[in-house]
């Protein structure tokens, strides 16, 4: 396997674990909780609510804006 | 609760109603001071450095504060000027909004998750339409333009700047993590963030794109060279936005 493959397989690992643990948090019967509950509590105070917004933004300028 | 009737308060041992003092009878009383607090001697008044550095551990004690200030740092090394302005704007208000420690209660109404779509004026379809319109026109511009720069700033300020009027106290009834999920989630979060950073140290330089070594810009790059590649990723960017929006 080339080293751009294991760079992929990499990254395509990760958003697999992402949507299996979203999916195991949907559930409902398991300590894994969904996408949305963990931003909900990370959205919970003031700061990590701007501070997610802000990485949301940061996201839409670094692919399309100078 | 002390039992007290309202409209009376104890001024020595004399006991006397707001009616029999006159409207000025309030006036004339000293302030009420709780049982609790000791009052400020020369020494013993607060130094206003000591305010100032308290203050600003407190803002450097956010996290997030520290996490803004360091991606705004690299982001201007890196030469992306906007970028940069705007997480040390987020940054800069952050952390003084942590050093003035605002903990009194807020004025503005706190938002239960989930209600963003029925404070909106527009039916969802309406919203959906817009924002395929959006994701159309915005798509056809060039990437790293100025029309396509605006066209990302403007919702993304707007975005913010709702997301900041939003009540400062934090929010009642969200349940904490499960240690065990949250582990789980902070290990997937930070697996890929060092897999992507791996990939960016492994390039000939930070300027320059890795063929065996990509990054998620670099694997992105044919997908948005194309007008419906743009269109269909601001798609998703403004979906993002929305469920970020609606937690």
């Amino acid at each position: 396997m080339t080293s751009r493959g294991i760079t992929i397989a990499g990254y395509v690992a990760f958003v697999l674990i992402g949507i299996g643990l979203h999916l195991l948090g949907r559930t409902g019967r398991s300590r894994i909780p969904s996408l949305g509950a963990v931003f909900s509590r990370a959205m919970r105070t003031r700061s990590g609510r701007v501070g997610i917004v802000a990485g949301w933004v940061w996201v839409g300028l670094h692919f399309f804006a100078r | 609760m002390s039992g007290r009737p309202n409209g009376w308060s104890f001024c020595g041992d004399r006991v006397r109603s707001a009616e029999q003092r006159g409207r000025l009878g309030a006036v004339n009383d000293p302030p009420q001071i709780p049982a609790g607090a000791r009052s400020l001697g020369a020494d013993e008044s607060p130094s206003r450095l000591r305010v100032v550095t308290s203050g600003l551990f407190a803002a450097i004690r956010d996290p997030v504060v520290a996490i803004l200030l360091l991606a705004g740092l690299f982001d201007g090394l890196a030469g992306n000027l906007v970028h940069s302005i705007l997480l040390f704007a987020v940054a800069l208000a952050l952390g003084r909004d942590a050093a003035l420690r605002r903990d009194g209660p807020s004025t503005v109404a706190d938002r239960s998750i989930g209600t963003l779509a029925a404070t909106t004026p527009w039916p969802p379809a309406v919203l959906i339409l817009a924002a395929v319109a959006y994701a159309a026109i915005v798509g056809a511009f060039g990437r790293y333009s100025w029309p396509a720069t605006v066209a990302v700033v403007a919702p993304g300020a707007i975005a913010l700047v709702i997301t900041w009027g939003a009540s400062r106290d934090p929010r009642p009834g969200v349940a904490p993590l499960d240690p065990v999920g949250a582990v789980a989630w902070i290990g997937a979060f930070v697996g890929l963030a060092l897999w992507e950073l791996a990939a960016l140290l492994l390039q000939p330089s930070l300027t320059t794109d890795s063929y065996a070594h990509p990054t998620i810009s670099v694997l992105t790059d044919p997908l948005l060279v194309t007008h419906p590649g743009r269109s269909i990723t601001l798609l998703l960017w403004l979906g993002l936005g929305w469920f970020i929006m609606e937690r």
